[in-house]
């Protein structure tokens, strides 16, 4: 397994903004989710999750409620909102274009300057 | 961004903490299981995959505290956290916790009651409506002028004058004190009240509560037989009888138709409102119209006046038109020229009067035991905090930031501050009943002093401000740790951070040369107040009555007639058993100021005002001094033969001696009224200065005036002086009846030993004396408490050092030693920084000493070893612990 990268700043909300858009999911389900989609590329600290999940709802991104886990237990599950929706279109489009830029920038060789 | 879901968030944040934070543990506890639980599916042992679990998360708190403030709700809630923690802390130290809440409500209580008088003396407007528009007109000396006094009364004339010219005023009104002798329905009743024109009320801007005010049609000579009540004589008198108005009271022999009733608490102007030397009465109980005629007759300058400005005018527009009004006046009568200048004093400053200086120095005085208690309780905390330093430690390296810790402790002082505001105003409220009983009666307004909301507002203001200035050093202080250095040290007392010891001495150095400072000022005002008691007045005070003898002015209008009652009040008071000497005068000692009058030398008049001579004129009958007790400096007193027939003479004081006959003195010179209508007098006596209204003032040249040679009939308003051989309180029964034995219609007025009049003219610099007095015992109380506790926290944190010292071969009495220099050389610090303030502050109270310079050595000197004694005491117990320190027990402790 290659060593997993450290998470570039400000992307884990979009990262879970992403993941909760397929579906609702408790917080341990997101950080699952976002290595599983990552194939355990990307290292999320657990206890920085939370700080970003309450702040997404703070903003009016993501609502939660409580609802049961696989395992029957109770478990709290964050569900993306309307504006979250719209929210996280406007970052992926946004960071699309960045990479595209910075992509671009590094990809540029001597003679195309 | 969504308003409601925020709106939603910080509800649940702050409403439903409870639940909030339930619903955080559950949800992070959710995760630490459910990991764990993949992890034991991959083989890893329960207690095992918990623990891996907890790991990976990384601190559980610190996530929390983060949560918090991601929901961006966390001010209210981490407030209410502060508190509730904070007020754990605090009842779990009670003692410390008494400590710091008395000491620094003693400073709150005091400086909110000190500020209630303030506020209600020098702030709050006057009880008028638009009262920043009433002015008095004064007629002053211009300068250069000396005529021994600074004001003028009014002639009728002069008002007159004023009533026609285009003057500044919406309403404008004159008045004069008069006496009235309330007869027809039992004991004569005698009573002050004024002669007011027409305008004096709606100058004022109140109207009688019931009835009416009086008519211009009444305010003429002639017609002038109408009265206006106060609510008190109302109620006392007539027993609050509605259907007095309309109806007739005798007053001096005439029938006067009462036309009104004031409301209650108006009483203008008191004495204490005024200028001293108008002599007015303490309290007026009627008004009576003055009735100014329109073309006045030449007569005696008695009226005060006093107007309302027109909308719109200025204090200066209104100076401006009284200027204009002098110059009218000097061009109409040339006799006028360079004799007067105006003066528009605002009403309210002119209550307010001399009592302006005095509260300041009190407002001062409390400023620095509030500053001393500040510190003082600054360096509790301080000294506390090192104590819990390795409880901040430990919260730092939970995720507490810095901010978050001083906020904290912020949070513990506010928490003490509001405490002792609210036991400060508990003793304010206590002070003010004090003040307000105990309080000299010539404090202006004083009945109208309470907590109002004002003050609740300055208690609550200096409760917070004290707060953060006592909270915010040590906080600061105690926060900057290197986490390292404190966890390594593991909170061991050895290891006191080196900057809180500077700290927590430098605050008291400046404790105790603040101390320093109020101790001095109340020394000086303490030596002061002896120094004036202890004052020749010019008279013995000693078992002497006094008493006002106000004549009915129809009964005894004829000064034959006076001359021959006075005689047989003499006779008969002689008469009486244990009176040694009996005299009537105008003016007694402390009993009210004397008339100043321009005098001359010779028929031949000075004609520039500013070579005018003057002194007060005083009638007096034989047996005056002797009954006051004055001493006869040179020549002889008035004896029975000076006659109304034989040469007029005249007795001087000594300050009139040397004022106009320096070099060869008094006797057998000539001098006599402004007047040349008037004879001249010989000077046969000079006696000692006699002091009017304190013992402190400067007396004025006087000159001493037989009664029937008076050429002036103004003797019904004189004063009895009667020198017993017991107790002159005692007299009084035997006066009145050896008096109305005479005349059944005589009023006695003010009936009091010569003793009480003293006292009273002492009562506000005593008062004075008392409060400072007692700011410094405070000062020094809470001084002394400081310097212990910062000795005894010294010793407690050098026990190892000193342990060793022991160890090592030092002798107890070494180690005593050792800490009363410590103590004594923190105290000389603060005494000599407080010695060189002193220096200058003390000039400020140049003005309120009498005999001692402000630079008193001996007072400094004093209070310099009382400061030391007193720091040297509150080391002595800590010293004495030192001094048992076993050198084992000490050296375990590491």
């Amino acid at each position: 397994m290659a060593k997993p990268i450290d998470l570039l700043q400000g992307t884990l909300d979009m990262l879970i903004l992403k993941a909760i858009s397929l579906g609702p999911l408790h917080g341990y389900g997101i950080l699952l989710r976002i290595q599983q989609i990552s194939k355990d590329r990307l290292e999320i600290q657990q206890g920085s999750l939370y700080p970003a999940l309450y702040r997404l709802e703070h903003q009016g991104w993501i609502a939660s409620e409580w609802g049961e886990s696989e395992n029957k237990r109770k478990a709290k599950y964050y569900r993306l909102t309307a504006a979250g929706k719209r929210r996280f279109q406007e970052e992926a489009e946004k960071w699309n274009r960045m990479t595209d830029v910075i992509a671009g920038i590094l990809g540029t060789r001597p003679e195309e300057v | 961004m969504n308003i409601a879901s925020r709106v939603r968030s910080w509800w649940r944040a702050n409403l439903w903490r409870s639940r909030v934070e339930n619903e955080m543990d559950s949800e992070l506890r959710f995760h630490l299981e459910a990991r764990a639980a993949d992890l034991e599916r991959g083989g890893v042992p329960r207690q095992e995959a918990l623990r891996r679990a907890r790991l990976e998360f990384g601190g559980v708190d610190k996530t929390k505290e983060e949560c918090r403030e991601a929901r961006g709700a966390s001010f209210v809630e981490t407030l209410s956290q502060d508190v509730r923690f904070a007020t754990r802390l605090l009842r779990k130290n009670p003692g410390f916790t008494a400590l710091a809440v008395l000491t620094l409500s003693v400073g709150i209580g005091a400086s909110t009651a000190v500020f209630s008088l303030v506020d209600n003396i020098l702030l709050k407007p006057l009880p008028y409506p638009d009262s920043t528009k009433i002015v008095l007109p004064e007629l002053v000396s211009p300068p250069g002028v000396n005529l021994g006094s600074e004001y003028f009364p009014w002639s009728q004339t002069q008002f007159r004058m004023l009533t026609r010219e285009a003057h500044p005023f919406e309403a404008v009104g004159a008045f004069q004190n008069d006496s009235f002798n309330l007869t027809g329905s039992g004991e004569p009743l005698f009573l002050d009240g004024f002669r007011a024109s027409q305008e004096f009320l709606p100058a004022l801007g109140i109207s009688p509560a019931l009835g009416r005010n009086f008519t211009a049609a009444e305010d003429q000579p002639g017609h002038e037989y109408e009265v206006i009540l106060s609510d008190r004589l109302w109620r006392e008198r007539f027993g609050a009888d509605r259907s007095i108005v309309g109806r007739a009271i005798e007053l001096n022999g005439y029938a006067y138709t009462v036309v009104g009733v004031m409301p209650a608490g108006f009483a203008f102007p008191r004495a204490e409102e005024m200028p001293s030397s108008f002599n007015f009465p303490q309290e007026p109980e009627l008004w009576v119209p003055l009735a100014v005629a329109a073309e006045p007759k030449p007569g005696p300058s008695e009226l005060a006046v006093i107007g309302r400005l027109k909308p719109g005018i200025t204090i200066g527009q209104a100076q401006a038109a009284m200027d204009l009004f002098t110059k009218h006046a000097e061009a109409q009568d040339s006799r006028w020229k360079g004799w007067f200048n105006t003066r528009v004093v605002p009403l309210d400053r002119q209550v307010v009067g001399d009592t302006q200086r005095p509260l300041q120095l009190m407002l001062g005085a409390v400023g620095i035991v509030l500053l001393i208690a500040c510190s003082n309780v600054a360096n509790l905390l301080l000294t506390r905090s090192l104590a819990r330093r390795r409880e901040f430690t430990l919260r730092a390296a939970l995720g507490a930031g810095r901010g978050r810790l001083i906020r904290q402790l912020l949070t513990e002082s506010l928490l003490i501050a509001v405490a002792a505001g609210g036991v400060g105003i508990a003793i304010a409220k206590a002070g003010i009943y004090f003040v307000k009983t105990l309080g000299p009666s010539n404090l202006p307004r004083l009945r109208e002093v309470t907590l109002n909301v004002p003050v609740f507002a300055f208690a609550l203001g200096i409760s917070l401000i004290t707060g953060i200035l006592f909270g915010l050093a040590p906080a600061i202080g105690a926060t900057r740790e290197n986490l390292v250095a404190s966890l390594k040290d593991g909170g061991q007392r050895s290891g006191g951070n080196r900057t809180s010891p500077r700290l927590r001495n430098a605050l008291l150095v400046a404790q105790v040369a603040l101390a320093m400072v109020l101790v001095i000022s109340a020394g000086l005002l303490t030596r002061t107040f002896f120094q004036v008691l202890g004052a020749n007045g010019g008279f013995n005070a000693e078992r002497t009555l006094t008493l006002q003898l106000p004549l009915p002015p129809l009964k005894y209008a004829e000064q034959g007639h006076i001359v021959t009652l006075f005689q047989n009040v003499l006779e008969r008071l002689r008469a009486i058993p244990g009176v040694q000497s009996a005299g009537i005068g105008e003016t007694v000692p402390m009993g009210g100021e004397g008339e100043s009058t321009v005098i001359r030398f010779t028929d031949h008049l000075p004609t520039n005002p500013k070579e005018v001579p003057f002194a007060n004129f005083t009638i007096i009958t034989p047996g005056y001094f002797s009954a006051i007790g004055t001493p006869l400096l040179r020549g002889r007193d008035f004896v029975d033969t000076d006659t109304a027939q034989s040469m007029p003479v005249a007795i001087v004081n000594a300050a009139m001696e040397k004022r106009y006959w320096p070099v060869d003195g008094a006797i057998g010179k000539l001098v006599g009224p402004g007047s040349t209508r008037y004879p001249l007098l010989t000077v046969v006596g000079v006696v000692a200065d006699v002091k009017h209204i304190s013992l402190r003032e400067d007396v004025a040249p006087e000159m001493f005036v037989l009664y029937d040679q008076n050429p002036w009939p103004s003797m019904l308003n004189m004063r009895v002086a009667l020198r017993t051989k017991g107790d002159p309180a005692a007299m009084t029964e035997s006066v009145r009846e050896a008096i109305q034995g005479i005349d059944p219609d005589l009023p006695l007025a003010k009936v009091s030993t010569l003793t009480t009049l003293v006292d009273d003219s002492m009562s506000q610099p005593r008062f004075s004396v008392f409060l400072l007095g007692s700011f410094g015992v405070l000062a020094l109380l809470l001084a002394s408490i400081g310097m212990y506790g910062v000795i005894s926290c010294s010793v407690l944190q050098r026990t190892q050092e000193i342990g060793i010292r022991m160890a090592l071969g030092a002798q107890r009495g070494n180690v005593f030693g050792m800490v009363l220099r410590q103590g004594a050389r923190l105290a000389g610090l603060g005494i000599g920084i407080g010695f060189v303030t002193a220096l200058g502050v003390t000039r400020l109270l140049a003005s309120f000493l009498y005999g001692v310079r402000p630079t008193d050595p001996l007072t400094f000197a004093a209070v310099s070893l009382l400061l030391l004694g007193i720091a040297l005491l509150a080391c002595y117990l800590p010293a004495r612990r030192a001094m048992r320190v076993d050198p084992m027990v000490a050296l375990k402790y590491e």
